[in-house]
């Protein structure tokens, strides 16, 4: 039995928690494999909540019933990073973007995808390191409902950079990063084409895409904007308190006050409504709801809502949105329905077209919401006006 | 089924087709690698060659590509076309839905190192090239653009029986309250992505002449073919890399199915253009020479491909609204385009697939219908 050595190695950033642990099979065998232990709890690669339970049951068919099987296509992989593993361990290690360059035509590509350049009848190509600063190619996509895997994540933005090299030229190809703004969720108005960008980088990093992101430079202070690197944790998150509203107008004063009648309508509705406490369900989150006519306080909690006048302390969520008559069409749809079908704009619309600010970017307790009014038609139920 | 009615439309017995091919996207909708060595015996083709080709959004496309290529070789002579496609077993146990498996599964397409860790996924890949664009050219493709098309197409799609949302009606006021499912696109411009099959029959000169005598109608001549994939990394250099604001294969594969044809785009009268995306359906017809790139709501405003206008676009309902059954879809709009060749007497007509990430693949056909 062959024997084996163990070394410990630490890496050189403060900020990271996790270890490397190496082992070496002996000499004389080829394997070699370094293994990254994070202190965090292991997640599971699958949640636990997508695995079926086998079960057949029946359904209808072009032409009759037809048996269907709960299965799943499962393959686990331990998927190798290969030759780009330099550029993740550049990330993860060194907080450094690394391209390559081709020393023929001088293209410099990021990120490093290719080694030899085939418009150079594939010349072996240049590592080199760019700087974190650099232009959006074009206003990034925001996605509001997001695949399996990423659920929990949206809104997201998701944009492509050029970066610059240590000559202050932009790289000939484009990165795709994730867009983040410090000032709430992402919503249009924030990057456009041409937008100066820093890559900051998070505080713990495993070695793949999600350990860097893009903010706007012009959300940063001048000395965030010189650090190298800027770690995620020196930037300030959620400052949608600098989305302020002026003083109250009686108008939006009074479209408050009109708003919370229809939030405790609402409130009042959803008992009766099967659907609509089952959208809620297990799901607990406090939020205020802070407006140009003043604030107020939701509480989703135990399938139920309840409507706080006063506000909220500590919230989970916060929620700005300048003219509180805006919730109205939304609020009618649930408490005033005419017909079938649902006239507002969804609330999910409102955020991504920037007028619902939330503080971070989670969507659930907005998408739970937006469930409601549709519920709440199907199961009947209305009040008195 | 598709295959028994186009042999059965065709005037041929299945023993007389030599060789097929089966255009299939995407195996894990499928939930069989290699799913093609089920057709075999099924489809008639035993002992025969039955190529698979899969191409992204523009399988369908390639796979006729491929036929044509195989019958215009001289190695056969009559040929079956099929396409197919599942999706809809994909399921997300957690959401009870199978949008977001569906969506993850195309998502599976995407490059496993650089990109798809970041959320990669169809709509947001093709809202990219959409977004560039309307940078590129601020006040195009315009959201009252958009909807009266969504709207044009529902109208078309009421004369296909195949239409999978036949009897449905969208109004443009429906598509601009409708919701975005990847800013900046909302989700009754985006396609219907769907389950289905579709079979064409490809046949030489001299076997078409005999299909001819034999159903009394005038073959549909393919005349001109064009494709181009464009490079899957984005840069400035459009002979290099993917530059974000264009589609570039889809000017590049009109460009040569025209040229091949010895025609112009004016001498176009029905186009059956592969909408993944309203949005994406203008920047193609941009591409393709219909109108000016940046003057795309041209298209609408100046009444082109209303109703009366000189251009038929997609009088199959398109994707949207005929439905997006990957392997085959393209396969159906050329059905769709043969039928109004027929039916109003008209030259040229031209067929067109894209897919991938970023809309990468391009490919054009120019259909002839001679007097």
């Amino acid at each position: 039995m062959a024997q084996t050595t163990k070394r410990v190695v630490f890496t050189k950033s403060k900020t990271q928690k996790s270890k490397i642990t190496k082992t070496k099979v002996a000499k004389g065998t080829a394997q070699k494999r370094t293994v990254r232990q994070s202190k965090a709890q292991p997640k599971p690669v699958i949640s636990p909540a997508m695995l079926p339970m086998q079960a057949i049951s029946e359904v209808q068919g072009a032409d009759g019933v037809y048996l269907q099987r709960n299965d799943v296509m499962f393959t686990a992989m331990k998927h190798t990073q290969g030759e780009f593993s330099d550029f993740f361990r550049a990330l993860r290690d060194q907080t450094k973007v690394l391209g390559h360059r081709c020393p023929e035509c001088r293209h410099l590509i990021i990120p490093p995808f290719m080694r030899r350049c085939p418009a150079c009848n594939f010349v072996e190509m240049k590592k080199e390191y760019v700087r974190d600063t650099g232009i959006m190619v074009a206003t990034p996509v925001i996605t509001v409902f997001a695949p399996s895997r990423f659920k929990g994540q949206e809104p997201f933005g998701t944009g492509r950079v050029f970066l610059e090299a240590a000559d202050g030229k932009m790289s000939d190809t484009a990165m795709l990063v994730r867009v983040r703004t410090t000032r709430g969720t992402i919503r249009p108005g924030i990057y456009k084409k041409g937008t100066p960008v820093k890559i900051a980088f998070c505080d713990s990093r495993q070695g793949e895409m999600l350990d860097i992101f893009a903010v706007p430079q012009n959300e940063l202070t001048p000395r965030q904007l010189a650090r190298s690197p800027l770690l995620e944790s020196e930037i300030e998150w959620g400052r949608i308190s600098e989305t302020e509203f002026g003083k109250p107008t009686p108008q939006l004063e009074k479209a408050l006050k009109e708003a919370i009648v229809h939030f405790q309508k609402l409130a009042e509705m959803i008992p009766h409504s099967p659907r609509a406490t089952a959208n809620l369900a297990n799901w607990r989150r406090t939020v205020s709801v802070r407006t140009g006519g003043g604030a107020f306080g939701l509480v989703l909690d135990q399938g139920k809502l309840q409507v706080l006048k006063e506000g909220v302390k500590d919230p989970d969520l916060v929620v700005a949105i300048q003219d509180p008559s805006t919730l109205l069409a939304w609020l009618r749809d649930c408490t005033e329905p005419e017909g079938d079908t649902v006239k507002s704009p969804a609330l999910t619309d409102l955020v991504i077209e920037g007028t619902l600010i939330l503080n971070k970017p989670e969507l659930e307790t907005v998408t739970r919401l937006d469930r409601v009014p549709r519920s709440l038609r199907r199961d009947s139920v209305a009040i008195a006006r | 089924m598709a295959v028994s009615e186009a042999v059965h439309d065709a005037g041929i017995h299945i023993q007389e087709v030599e060789a097929g091919v089966a255009g299939i996207y995407n195996d894990i909708f499928e939930f069989q690698a290699i799913p093609e060595s089920g057709f075999q015996g099924i489809i008639g083709l035993q002992n025969k060659p039955l190529m698979r080709v899969t191409n992204g959004g523009a399988t369908g496309a390639y796979a006729m590509l491929a036929a044509y290529n195989m019958v215009a070789s001289g190695q056969y002579d009559l040929m079956l076309v099929l396409g197919v496609e599942k999706a809809l077993d994909c399921y997300d146990y957690e959401a009870e839905s199978n949008t977001p498996a569906v969506v993850q599964t195309i998502g599976y397409s995407w490059d496993p190192w650089f990109e798809r860790p970041l959320g990669a996924h169809a709509s947001e890949s093709y809202a990219e090239v959409i977004q560039a664009y309307m940078d590129e050219h601020p006040g195009d493709l315009a959201p009252m653009a958009r909807a009266r098309i969504v709207e044009l197409l529902c109208e078309h799609a009421q004369n296909n029986p195949y239409a999978q949302r036949l009897g449905e009606k969208v109004t443009a006021d429906q598509v601009l309250h409708s919701r975005y499912v990847v800013y900046p696109v909302r989700v009754l411009e985006t396609c219907v992505y769907t389950e289905g099959a579709c079979a064409l029959i490809f046949a030489s000169a001299e076997m078409a002449q005999k299909i001819k005598e034999r159903t009394g109608r005038d073959p549909i001549w393919l005349t001109g073919v064009g494709a181009a994939n464009e490079p899957y990394f984005v840069g400035n250099d459009i002979t290099r890399y993917k530059v974000l604001h264009r589609i570039y294969s889809d000017h590049v594969a009109t460009k040569q199915a025209l040229q091949m044809a010895g025609i112009t785009i004016e001498d176009i009268q029905v186009i059956e253009l592969h909408d993944a995306f309203i949005p994406q359906l203008m920047i193609t017809l941009a591409e393709m020479g219909v109108v000016p790139l940046g003057r795309a709501n041209d298209l609408v405003e100046e009444g082109i491909i209303l109703p009366g206008g000189k251009l038929l676009v997609n009088p199959s309902g398109g994707l949207v609204f005929g439905g997006h059954f990957v392997g085959g879809s393209n396969m159906m709009s050329t059905w769709s385009a043969m039928r109004e060749m027929r039916a109003r007497n008209f030259e040229h007509g031209l067929i067109h697939g894209t897919g991938a990430s970023l809309s990468m693949y391009g490919v054009a056909m120019v259909l002839e219908r001679r007097a």
